[in-house]
């Protein structure tokens, strides 16, 4: 068995800080059919915040996360970052003292952070959001020790749940009302987990 | 998209700089300078009402601040809600001891960005919220609770705030801005886009002569796109979608907004004006106050929305009542 510490966790947030270089636009290019447009430029500011946070403690993963989720809650308003915020601090809460946390952990506070996004931002799994990404990878990671056995495990179930879902219409927000013009396209939130997924994994 | 601007990432302190600089009734706050109250403070005795929403829409949300309107407002990024720390801030820095009123539209970051500031702050301020749900285009009439807040969100502010100057508890207040929120409707058309300070693209594309009914005031896609037609015959059609949301029980008096939103001449602003005023006629109401010119704005994008107000005696005479901000003043 695996774990993780403070290193990894800001390793992470370093390498999606500079995978959003290349994504911003395209992240931003998928809001634009579907919302105002600013999903990508909205989270480079999010994550570069988060990759700029300063960590108090080097021993303790929950504090790594909670400075993580205050930056993210002080870099935007947006509903996106907003939520992130929430999935930051649940899992804060979970490592709270932690210098290490099984990677065979990983799914449950992914499902955790999932059911505290639903309560924050009223969505339900099937409405073709970020949280159903969320959730293909937590229930891909089930019992998974292995990083590198996780790492492709995440990268293929978010590939799988983007193919799964571009075919189906939006159930929330203003893409709901032309929900039959949202099938063929990828929900951005989905989308920026995706990608993010595989570039820092 | 040329903008006259030092920096992307300056865009919105220096434009609340400026805008408090210009009108020293009201002044910077907060945690980051993200709250724009009145330069006097909260009043002992009187019901707050705090608002918020994202950047990008002056004179909404910080150009409402002013007496018989808004107490503070807290403002986000350009087309982002404000975050969790300056909502809490606008709302402790309205409260006058009689609890606070948060209204604002109906967006999912500033739901969720007041509900956790309400969460935070339930132990030491009573707060309720009222959401504008005016945009008839976002969602059905039997969803419509689901619609978004635009331009008619100013009737809502208009109506609390001046029944706050009354010295009315905040149960009344909530329910006289629920009041205003329920008897208005709105609905808008783009001709052009705008685009985010920063942005390599505006937020979307429109042909040279098309346009678009039901347009988001971020650009969110609206009912129908197609080629340009007459002012009435769009005015028409605005008001027809309007008019058939008459609310249940509406009296023959009604304010209307012909608003535009940031790039449209207020030539052509009358000129819907005139045609709707001459529908509304033929309908059979009368208006009372109306309302032209720029209050709701999306940076640069061209078009127009008009809302609706359905009055009653009640609305009606908090409409009339006095109120002083920098784009608004009445009596």
């Amino acid at each position: 068995m695996s774990d993780f510490s403070v290193s990894d966790v800001k390793a992470v947030a370093s390498k999606g800080a500079a995978a959003m270089v290349h994504l911003e636009q395209e992240l931003n290019d998928a809001d634009a059919k579907l919302g105002d447009g600013d999903t990508g430029g909205m989270l480079a500011r999010v994550i570069n915040a988060i990759d700029g946070a300063t960590i108090a403690s080097q021993d303790d993963v929950g504090a790594c996360f909670s400075a993580y989720a205050r930056a993210a809650a002080t870099a935007t308003g947006s509903s996106l970052g907003t939520l992130f915020a929430t999935a930051l601090m649940t899992f804060a809460k979970e490592t709270k003292g932690k210098p290490a946390v099984p990677v065979a952990e990983l799914g449950r506070l992914l499902e955790l952070a999932r059911d505290a996004m639903m309560v924050r931002g009223g969505a339900n799994l099937g409405d073709k959001t970020v949280l159903d990404a969320i959730d293909a990878v937590a229930q891909a990671l089930e019992g998974v020790s292995d990083p590198a056995e996780a790492k492709v495990r995440a990268v293929k179930a978010t590939a799988d749940v983007l193919t799964e879902f571009r075919g189906r219409p939006n159930k929330i927000g203003r893409a709901r009302m032309f929900a039959d013009q949202t099938i063929g396209l990828d929900d951005p939130g989905m989308l920026a987990f995706a990608k993010l997924c595989e570039a820092v994994t | 998209m040329k903008k006259l601007m030092n920096a992307p990432g300056d865009f919105v302190d220096q434009a609340l700089d400026g805008l408090t600089m210009a009108n020293p009734s009201i002044v910077r706050d907060g945690e980051n300078g993200r709250v724009v109250r009145r330069a006097e403070g909260a009043r002992k005795g009187k019901v707050g009402v705090a608002s918020g929403g994202g950047s990008g829409h002056l004179p909404l949300f910080t150009g409402y601040v002013g007496k018989g309107l808004l107490d503070t407002c807290s403002i986000g990024n350009v087309f982002e809600g404000p975050n969790v720390g300056s909502c809490m801030d606008a709302i402790k820095l309205a409260d006058g001891d009689r609890g606070v009123l948060r209204l604002y539209g109906n967006y999912g970051g500033d739901r969720m960005n007041f509900d956790m500031a309400g969460e935070m702050l339930e132990d030491e301020i009573r707060t309720t919220t009222v959401l504008g749900t005016d945009d008839i285009a976002s969602a059905s009439p039997e969803e419509s609770a689901k619609r978004r807040g635009v331009a008619g969100i100013v009737y809502a502010y208009k109506i609390a705030g001046a029944k706050a100057e009354t010295g009315a508890d905040l149960d009344e207040v909530t329910a006289a801005a629920a009041k205003a929120v329920a008897a208005t409707r709105t609905i808008g058309v783009a001709l052009a886009p705008c685009q985010v300070p920063g942005s390599a693209k505006p937020t979307f594309t429109l042909g040279e002569d098309e346009i678009e009914m039901g347009m988001g005031i971020h650009g969110e896609p609206g009912i129908w796109r197609n080629k340009l037609r007459s002012a009435d015959e769009i005015a028409g059609e605005m008001l027809e979608r309007l008019l058939a949301e008459t609310p249940n029980g509406a009296g023959s008096e009604v304010s209307i907004l012909v608003n535009g939103l940031g790039a449209t001449p207020l030539e052509e602003l009358f000129i819907l004006f005139r045609h709707a005023s001459q529908k509304l006629s033929t309908a059979g109401f009368s208006i009372v106050q109306p309302l032209v010119g720029n209050y709701v704005t999306s940076m640069e994008m061209a078009g127009a929305s008009i809302s609706l107000c359905f009055l009653d005696e009640e609305l009606k005479s908090m409409l009339a009542a006095p109120a002083n901000c920098p784009f608004w003043r009445v009596g």
